[in-house]
């Protein structure tokens, strides 16, 4: 057993060098378009960031002052629920104050000043309205009226805020998830080719260990370990890429003024690891697959 | 050992190869399958070790139905024959040893095994001290030796020899022949496809005679016609 492990990672490392050239195309390749699938999921997580309060068709929200009276919250209450026919009720969604302070931990992330700023106590409260009409004039003239009642502190409108960020942020998502597909294609295709290559160097090694009886895995594994760790080298180097980019990003974010949304535009530590790890199993996969075809179509020598 | 029965094979649609033949080898057979290039010598060998199926008929192999045996079994059918080619098929970037224990390593035998079976085996092909040597620092005759030490380190029930000669004077040629009778001698089964009359004729075994895909004799103690 030990002695067919070390065979297949020794013939693995020999194929590896032997084939400097196509095997670094095929790694660089990867590792751009791992880079490219990484950078999708970062900025659409940042746009995210910026979109979180305004999910699920949330047109309007009123802000409630911090030190609003339980009775002022329900007259709010009370008044957005009085215009039926152009508000939907049962979408009415209320957040106290700790359920907005975590929300804002969210967009705020790239802004820990204003954060700091804000505790659970100081914090305005929100009602989210969702409208039915699909006039936008009703739904602000709403607001007007909703902005003199007291103990509202602002009533923002997705109209001002949103529809620009959510415009752009769906045209980045589509372009650069349609790029790194293609180009991931193209990873896979360089480490297939590599592979071929690599067999058909060793195609007289090969027909004499099938003639001497070794089996089409034996055979296979060193040339699928090799594809793995072009994907996964690929994998490692787009990891560095995205975490340089990543940091370049926060610092320039962190000099823009605060409350100006760009500021929202960065992703927390634990989301970008979590995105790196992914990329190193697509990675590894991708060779692995990669590879596994070339070795399987290229075994009846 | 191996038995055909009615076997025909053809490449493409028109090229018949080998057409209805059937023989038997018994266990410690020496047989030589001769016929002029194209007559289906080499289509039999590949028939036994599986590198063909045939169209028609069955082959067996040391009881085994070849032709029913999964892909995933021909390797282990493999293990039980050692094959030798006219053009050695040598690893040229691999020494004499490493050649012989590639065969081993590639089956998985572990390293203690390959050290002790090796050097064996060089001794019993007369190249003890050349070990270190590359394929291409040896002579054909040489050569031809490391591969049939290649062929026969994992003690195989069978040897498959496909024109071992063809590419080597009569002497060496002569050499190699006494090699594969000893081979023989320890009761491996030979079957050996020549064109080649002074080694059938002065070996006197049992030949198979093949003409254009047809079996046309078979016959103990035969010469070559």
């Amino acid at each position: 057993m030990i002695a067919r492990i070390t065979y297949a990672f020794r013939e693995m490392w020999a194929s590896f060098r032997r084939n400097l050239t196509l095997t670094a195309a095929a790694i660089l390749t990867s590792a751009i378009a791992l880079l490219l699938v990484g950078t999708t999921l970062l900025i659409q997580r940042a746009f995210e960031n910026l979109l979180v309060q305004w999910k699920g068709d949330v047109a309007m929200i009123v802000f409630v002052r911090s030190d609003a009276t339980p009775e002022q919250i329900s007259l709010i209450d009370e008044s957005i629920r009085s215009a039926p026919t152009i508000i939907n009720v049962d979408k009415l969604e209320y957040l106290d104050k700790a359920q907005t302070y975590e929300e804002a931990k969210r967009i705020f992330a790239g802004d820990p000043v204003t954060l700091s700023l804000l505790t659970p106590e100081n914090i305005p409260s929100e009602f989210k309205v969702v409208p039915i009409t699909q006039d936008p004039a009703l739904v602000r003239s709403l607001s007007e009226q909703y902005r003199s009642l007291p103990g509202v502190e602002d009533v923002a409108l997705a109209e001002d805020e949103f529809q620009v960020i959510s415009t752009l942020s769906k045209f980045v998502r589509t372009v650069t998830l349609v790029m790194s597909l293609v180009l991931l294609m193209v990873a896979v295709g360089l480490i297939w080719n590599t592979i071929r290559t690599a067999m058909f160097a060793r195609r007289r090694e090969i027909e004499v260990m099938k003639l001497v009886g070794a089996t089409n895995w034996f055979i296979r594994i060193p040339f699928m370990l090799e594809g793995l760790l072009q994907g996964l080298i690929g994998a490692v180097v787009s990891c560095g890429g995205l975490w340089v980019l990543n940091s370049a990003w926060t610092n320039g974010v962190a000099g823009f003024k605060p409350g100006t949304g760009i500021s929202s535009l960065v992703v927390p530590s634990g989301y970008l690891s979590g995105v790196m790890f992914v990329i190193l199993m697509i990675g590894a996969l991708a060779g692995a697959i990669g590879s596994a075809i070339a070795a399987s179509r290229f075994l009846d020598v | 050992m191996i038995r055909l029965e009615n076997v025909t094979k053809r490449y493409g649609s028109e090229t018949v190869a080998v057409r209805d033949a059937s023989f038997d080898v018994a266990k410690g057979d020496f047989v030589f399958l001769v016929g002029p290039s194209g007559s289906g010598k080499s289509t039999i060998l590949r028939l036994i070790n599986r590198q063909e199926r045939p169209e028609r008929g069955d082959v067996w192999v040391a009881g085994q139905n070849v032709n029913d045996l999964p892909d995933s079994r021909v390797p282990f059918l493999r293990r039980n024959m050692g094959n030798v080619f006219q053009d050695y098929k040598l690893l040229t970037g691999k020494t004499v040893f490493e050649n012989i224990a590639f065969a081993l390593e590639v089956i998985g035998k572990p390293r203690h095994v390959i050290a002790r079976q090796v050097p064996i085996v060089l001794d019993l092909v007369g190249l003890a001290g050349k070990e270190d040597r590359f394929p291409n620092q040896l002579s054909g005759g040489e050569q031809q030796r490391v591969s049939i030490a290649r062929a026969f380190v994992n003690r195989p029930l069978i040897l498959l020899a496909d024109e071992p000669t063809g590419n080597l004077d009569p002497a060496t040629g002569e050499g190699i022949m006494s090699l594969l009778d000893e081979i023989n001698q320890t009761g491996t089964t030979v079957v050996m496809a020549t064109h080649d009359h002074r080694v059938v004729n002065a070996m006197r075994r049992r030949v198979i005679q093949m003409d254009r895909g047809v079996l046309v004799r078979d016959q103990e103690r035969g010469v070559y016609e």
